[in-house]
Parts: C-alpha cells; structure tokens; sequence
C-alpha cells in the first residue's frame, strides 16, 4: 500500500467518470409491452404556449383522466412567444412524444419528425373521426404531402362564437356618464374618450389615460396592425389581405384605406389622446395600467388584458368595477362591416401531433388517448369538470353550481390550478361552442346563458342599455359577412421554403419599425414616412413572398376542395 | 501522513518549479518520448482533462461544416446538399447583418471603455477609505446589481426612465431643466446610453473585486517608502497603486478583446422595443432571429463562424500588441 498505489486512482476515477457522462445521455426509455399496451404510461409533451397554471395533471380534471386511460402527461410549456424551442428540437433531433408546435409545424415535417396520423385515426380512433367527419380534407398537411401531422385542437369543431372578445374596447363608466352613446365608427370611438377624459383629467389621483394600445414585440400585430383591417372590413387572415376571387395576397398595410387608419391614430397621438409609451411599454407596464383602471379605451383581444381586467372585476368598489371593457364593431366609417364574426369554416390549423419518438405500439396507445379526449366522455370531462364536483345533472341538464361558477368568474387562475377545467382543451380535439351532444346539452360551457351567466353585474347593466344580450350582438353576424373559401389564413401552416421565410421576417422588420415611427410623427410627416414604408415593402422580395403566399391560398382551396 | 496525495512526493516526481525548468533541459537532450516516460503520471493526471477539452470545445467545430452545405436536420451528413460559401455570401450581402455588426461594435466598445475605467477609478478610491466597515458596506452595496438578472434591470430602468411618474423625468421636470417628460426609450439614438449606463450600474461592484484584490498584493512598504520620500496620496495612487495593478488590468483587456463581438443580447432584447430596433439589432439577436428562428442552421452557423474568426483575430492582434509594448501578454 504505497504511494504507487495511491497515484493511479485518481487519474484513472477521473478518465472513468469523463467517460461515463460521455455515454450517460444515450439511454432511451424501454417500455415493456404489456405497459405499452395498457399499463400505466407517461408521455412527454411540449406545447409552444405558455401555461402557468399546469401543475403537471394533479389537478382534479387531470387526475381523472389518468384514471380514465393511464395516461400521465409530463409537459413542458414554452415561455412567452418562444419560437427557438421547436427549432433546436429539429436540430438535435430529440423529441417529446406528443407535440404542439403551433405555427412550427413545416419545420418538424421536413424533419420527418411527425407521424402521419391518418391510418390511426381510420383504425384506432372512431371518435376523433365521428368528429372531423366532414373535414377530414382540412386536416392534410399540403396539396404534395396528403398527410395528416397534425389534429387541429386550438380550434373547436362546429364553432359558434357567442361572445365578442376583440374589436375596440371602452371603459363601461365612461359609457355610462356620456349616457351610453352608440359607437359605430372611429369618430364615435374618438369622441366618447375625448368627452369623458376632459370631464376626468384624473382618475384615482393619477392622470386619466385616453387610449392606450399593447405593441410590445408581436403583441403589436394583436394591438396595431391588426385592428387596421378590422376597422376597414376584412376578416383576419394574418398580415395579409387576400382577394376573395383571385386568391391574390398582399400585406394588408398596403390597402390605402389602412393608411388612413394609421393616420387616425397618428391624429390620436397628436392631440394626446394615445398613450405617449404605447410603443416603449412592455406587456406588463400596459396590463398594469389597465389594471389600475385608468385607460379609458384600448383596442385589442380580450385574452390579452383580461388578466388585467379580472382584478378590477375583483374590486370592492362599484366604480372600478365598471371600469371594465365593452366591445364594439369600430371600423373607419359607416362604409365597412367588422368581419370579425365572418363564417370561415372548420379552420384546421394549430393542433397536436405525434412525434416518431413514439414506437408503433406507443403511438397507438397516444392515439387512443387522444380519441379519449375526442369522445363525449372526454369532452364533458374536458369542458365541465367532474360530476358532482363541477356540475350537476338536473332534469337531463347539465348545470353549473353557483358558488363554482363564481369562483370561475372572479378566481379564475386558482380554480384552474385546482380543477383543470379548460386547461386540456387546446390538447383535445374539441367541438366548438354551440355544438350539443345526443343527450341535447352543449359540449361546451360556453353557451348563451352560459355566457350571460358569467357577466358581472356592470356589464349586465351596460348591455341591456345597448338592447343586447351579449357583446357580439352588437357586431354584424355571420350571415351578412359570407365565407372565407381557405378559412382563415393565419391558421394555416407558413411556406417553409427560405425566400419565403426570411423576406416575411424582413417585412415585419420594416413594419413593426416604420408603423410605430409614422404613429408618432407630427401629422405632416406622416405620409412620407408611411410612403417611404409602403415604398421599402414593394422591394422585389417581399413581392415575390407575396406570390408564394398566394400560390399557398390557392393550393389549399384546391386541396380543400372549397374552390368555386 | 500524506500518503493520499498523488504526487505529493516532490523529492520522486519532478512537480516543482525548479524540477520543471530541469525537466525542460533535458527535454531536448532525451526527446519527447523519454521525458513523457518520467512523467507519465503528471501526463496521464493530464488526460482527462484534455479529453474533456477536446470533446466539448473542439469536437462540436465538426458542426461548422454545416454553414458549407444546405443543411437539413434529420439528413445523414453525406445527404447534405453542399454549397460552398453561399450563405458568407448571403451574409455579407445583407444590410441587416451591418446594422447589426455596427450596434454590436458600438456598445461593445462604449461598454469596454467605461466598463473598464469606472471599476479602476472605483477600486482606487475603495482603496484609499479609512474606516473598514463603511468600505465593505460601500463595496458590498455596489457588487449587489451583478446578482439581480436582467429582467429585473430592464423593468427598473424602463420604469425609471418612463414618461409618466418616471424618477429621472420627475427630476429633470422638478428642476426646471426640461419642461416636458422626456421618451427616453423611445430614442434610437440614446439606446446604447442608456444599455452601457446601466451595464455599468449593474456590473461596477463587480468588476471592482477583483481590482481590489489586486491591489491588496500590493507591497505595503512600497506605500511607505513613498510616504517617507514625501510623495502625496495622488502620487501614490499614480505611481504605486495604478502601476501595481498594471498586469491585471492588461490581461483582462486582452480577454474582454476576444469577447468583443459576444455582448449577448438580453440587455439589448429586454431594453430594446420596436422603435428602437435600428440601433438595438446585435449579432447574436440577428442570428437568433434570421437563423435558428426560421429553421435557417447553416446560415446562423456561417454567423457564428464569422463572430469566432473575428475575435480570434481580434484576440490574437491585441495580445501581439501588448507584448510588444508592454511585455504584458496572456500567451
């Protein structure tokens, strides 16, 4: 036992452990086939959306569908508008088992990371295939790739919308002290804020804010650039105008009548109404704003600021309470409709997938849960909660008890930590609001009543002034607006070729700076500034991106079969 | 009784200075092969080590052949589509990639100068305090920034610097100087102010620690010969203070040199907004942006490949100058 001894160890621990962690990450996951099969089974999935409420299937709808299929789910969430993550999944070639890659989809299919779902629907799946039965079409990847990646769950099948959550939004106490006027056009919009924040410089003791918008990185697509269409009456097909006949596209901030959208808000700003940060806030300094129930009106999506808006809704005090938002179908003048509630079909789109990380009998066994989801069982578990606990079944109805209803309402984050309703939704293939099971009830919870239900007791008020039972009611409906032959374009996966992608990035380079900058210019300069954008966005590139796109519309309206 | 440590036993193993420079000696005398025989066991303790360096940091520059080919993930390499240097060529040819270059450069170097003078003059001054806890308390308060991320810090500044209850507003309007709040963030041209002014809030205690320790090195006798020779606490700080921590500052010049072109970009990306963006593009954002985002790898490679090659240069350059000028060098 010298020193001889001694002296190799330690080289030799160190080239040995080197070498172990060198192996260690090669292992991969075996799973004995009878657990396959029916056992207990844990898949991995990643969505491309943030949830801070997942709690990792503890939650009450969670553990029921484990019950249910054995079936545990170990996710993961991206964080904020993270697009990186699909990306560096492709590029290591590691993947989760189930997959939401919302608009990243192109990339994981020419990876050939995505399994072609279409014989597993045909075999193992009867409910996910009752479901899509009519537009099974609107499920293929391309008009080359006729597969099926993806089961499009971000959308609800035979969706009626009830409820209006976008167009532009006024605070309901500055409707009710200007007498609840009607607000129709940019002028009405313009003049309710005006009147009221000259009668009300302050609010609280700190300075009334007129309008402020979010534009904090893409957000400003929701908050500035979108709105822009919907005020001149076209429906949302991402950033791009498309010709309903032609199938021809371009970005929509090159229609002259948005330039004069643009110029309102530009008017807005020089005469102070437009929040002075609305282009430097971050999300968080906008949401505190609203929150503190000093911005008169605000023009975006109410899954944006509702966060916000539930702590007013939380309020003790009857005034800030009504400091909450109503909808209204805002466009430039009396000339255009809002399309926001046009009719656009079953629009596929962003959904789940399985990833070849699944053997063949593990993406059975993937598929089936899915089906699960899909099937009526699923779905009012999904969507309602347990029975007993979340709702009752009264003479053949479901209802929803009261005091849960409630907490849904006014303590939204906690109950859907605790219970998970509507946390498995956007993984479900689902059937949209308005659709009803054999036994005559809704699938959803989102239904007239339902709806009407969940108003606070201000927004009850404002409506029955404006004779309307819900915000949408005041909006055109579905049947003065027509169809939409390719659904909805944002919801269609992008092009993936290279020339397509990096002249979009560089237009929306050039969109998201120069939109900003004409905003706040002093009103003489505005057209030469959107002139000079209009002018950069007519570069040969970005002319031949909008070909691409086009050429995209009008092979899926083939491969939709929806052509005229 | 020290047994257990491996190579410990300095009269068999040529581990100290003296046996090294011997080894060196009779390194050309007996040839590679026999000295690496006596030394086997300083060799093999070596190994893993190099090892270790040779799987992490040159293994993974297999990858850059990436930015030569039409790389598509999931493809064996031979099934790559190879195309010489088309995506340098994209690369250079985009005016996006120049802004960015420029924006990167610019703050780089506005953050080395100040980065490196404010913590110098602050270490110096630190030094020169009598009363030890007010020291450490002013030494400690100023190193606390570094460990707050920069989330936080781009919330702060944002905040600070708003137009409506904003503190620097407040006060510039409180003092008559200006009479309308200022749009700080909104001002392409302030932005690489505003991210080197609050670098260096937040990374000054820091950097000072190690300046500090240098000067601690220091030999006290020095200090008192000068006192007894009459020399003033300016003088001592010019020519024993500054002089003595000489060394230090070049070999972290040299090192800073070679991370010019990395800045990272959370400063950039948490401070920047839309407004802003021609003066808050850097390198990394745009390779992150037109790269990895679009599923682009070989052209984000091809930036990558660009960024080492510059700062290798750069490093090399730098450290040629400095050992020719001041026999200072970190090779």
């Amino acid at each position: 036992m010298g020193n001889k001894k001694v002296k190799w160890v330690a080289p030799v621990a160190l080239a040995s452990i080197v070498g172990l962690t060198a192996c260690g990450g090669a292992s991969s996951d075996n799973r004995s086939a009878e657990e396959v099969e029916s056992g207990p089974i844990s898949f991995s999935l990643f969505s491309a959306d943030s949830n801070s409420n997942w709690v990792g299937m503890k939650d009450a709808v969670g553990a029921a569908i484990t019950e249910k299929t054995g079936v545990t789910l170990d996710a993961e969430y991206a964080i904020g508008g993270d697009t990186q993550k699909v990306s560096l999944m492709v590029a290591s070639g590691e993947y989760p088992d189930l997959i939401m890659p919302k608009g990243d989809t192109s990339k994981l299919v020419d990876a050939g990371a995505l399994v072609d779902l279409t014989d597993l629907i045909e075999q193992y799946a009867p409910n996910i295939k009752k479901m899509y039965a009519e537009d099974m079409n609107r499920l293929k990847y391309s008009k080359e790739d006729q597969s099926i990646y993806i089961i499009p769950t971000y959308t609800g099948v035979g969706q009626t919308t009830f409820d209006a959550g976008g167009g532009f939004e006024l605070q309901l106490e500055v409707l009710k002290e200007l007498g609840y006027p009607e607000i129709r056009t940019l002028e009405d919009f313009e003049k309710a804020i005006k009147e009221y924040y000259e009668k009300n410089p302050t609010i609280n003791g700190q300075p009334t804010i007129p309008l402020s918008l979010n534009a904090d990185d893409w957000k400003m697509m929701i908050g500035v650039t979108n709105p822009a269409f919907l005020a001149t009456g076209l429906p949302d097909n991402g950033e791009f105008a498309i010709n309903p006949d032609t199938y021809e596209s371009q970005l929509h901030y090159k229609r002259p009548e948005e330039k004069e959208y643009f110029r309102w808000l530009n008017k807005m700003y020089n005469e102070g109404l437009l929040d002075k940060e609305t282009f430097t806030q971050k999300s968080d300094q906008y949401l505190a704003k609203i929150s503190s129930g000093r911005v008169l009106g605000t023009i975006n999506q109410e899954w944006d600021y509702s966060e916000a808006e539930n702590a007013l809704k939380g309020s003790s005090d009857p005034t800030t309470q009504n400091r909450i938002y109503g909808h209204f179908p805002v466009t430039l003048n009396e000339q255009y409709k809002d399309h926001s509630f046009m009719d656009v079909g079953f629009p596929g789109g962003y959904g789940i997938g399985l990833t070849t990380n699944l053997s063949d009998a593990e993406q059975i066994r993937a598929i089936k849960f899915l089906d699960f989801l899909a099937s009526d069982e699923g779905q009012v578990l999904v969507q309602w909660g347990v029975e007993g606990d979340h709702y009752n079944v009264e003479d053949g109805k479901r209802v929803i008890p009261q005091e849960i209803q409630d907490r849904k309402t006014n303590d939204n984050v906690a109950f859907t930590k605790e219970t998970g309703i509507g946390m498995y939704t956007t993984m479900s293939p689902h059937y949209g609001d308005g659709v009803k099971d054999e036994t005559g009830n809704y699938y959803t919870t989102n239904f007239p009543e339902q709806i009407q239900n969940a108003y606070t007791q201000p927004e009850k008020d404002a409506l029955k002034q404006y004779n309307a039972t819900t915000w949408k009611d005041l909006f055109p409906q579905a049947d003065e607006l027509g169809t939409s032959a390719w659904g909805a374009a944002y919801n269609l996966p992008a092009p993936n070729d290279s020339s397509y992608t990096v002249s979009f990035q560089k237009s929306q380079d050039i969109v998201r700076k120069r939109i900003p900058e004409a905003i706040l210019a002093p009103a003489d300069q505005f057209d030469t500034i959107y002139d000079g954008m209009l002018e950069e966005l007519n570069a040969d590139d970005i002319l031949e991106m909008e070909k691409i796109f086009s050429q995209q519309i009008k092979d899926t309206v083939e491969l939709w079969g929806t052509g005229k | 009784m020290g047994t257990l440590t491996p190579g410990g036993s300095s009269n068999r193993n040529p581990g100290t200075p003296a046996a090294d420079a011997l080894a060196g000696k009779r390194f050309k005398k007996q040839g590679f092969w026999r000295t690496a025989l006596q030394q086997r066991y300083l060799y093999l303790m070596s190994l893993p080590f190099v090892i270790w360096a040779f799987i992490f940091s040159y293994l993974p520059l297999w990858g850059w052949t990436m930015a030569f080919q039409d790389f598509k993930p999931a493809k064996g390499f031979f099934e790559q589509k190879w195309v010489g240097f088309e995506h340098f060529v994209e690369l250079f040819s985009d005016d996006r990639f120049y802004l960015a270059l420029r924006n990167t450069l610019a703050m780089s170097v506005m953050g080395l100068v100040v980065g490196f003078v404010v913590p110098i003059i602050f270490a110096v001054l630190l030094n020169e305090l009598r009363g030890m806890i007010f020291k450490r308390f002013v030494q400690t308060v100023s190193y606390l920034p570094h460990f707050v991320s920069w989330v936080v810090v781009a919330g702060l500044v944002t905040k600070m610097l708003s137009t409506q209850g904003g503190a620097i507003n407040d006060l510039l309007v409180g003092l008559h100087i200006i009479n309308e709040p200022i749009q700080f963030m909104a001002k392409g041209e302030w932005f690489w102010y505003i991210v080197t002014a609050s670098d260096v809030w937040k990374e000054m205690g820091w950097n000072t620690i190690i300046y500090l320790a240098a000067i601690t090195g220091i030999d006290p006798e020095l200090y008192e010969a000068s006192r007894v020779d009459g020399a003033s606490r300016y003088r001592q700080m010019w020519h024993i203070t500054l002089p003595g921590i000489r060394t230090t500052i070049s070999v972290l010049f040299i090192m800073q040199i070679g991370h010019l072109l990395q800045i990272g970009f959370e400063k950039q990306f948490l401070l920047g907004n839309n407004l802003v963006l021609e003066y808050s593009q850097v390198l990394e954002l745009y390779a992150l942006q037109y790269g990895l985002q679009m599923g682009r790898f070989s052209y984000g490679t091809a930036i990558s490949i660009f960024n080492s090659v510059v700062s290798v240069i750069l490093l090399f350059t730098v450290n040629g100058i400095f050992k020719r000028v001041s026999k200072e060098s970190i090779m």
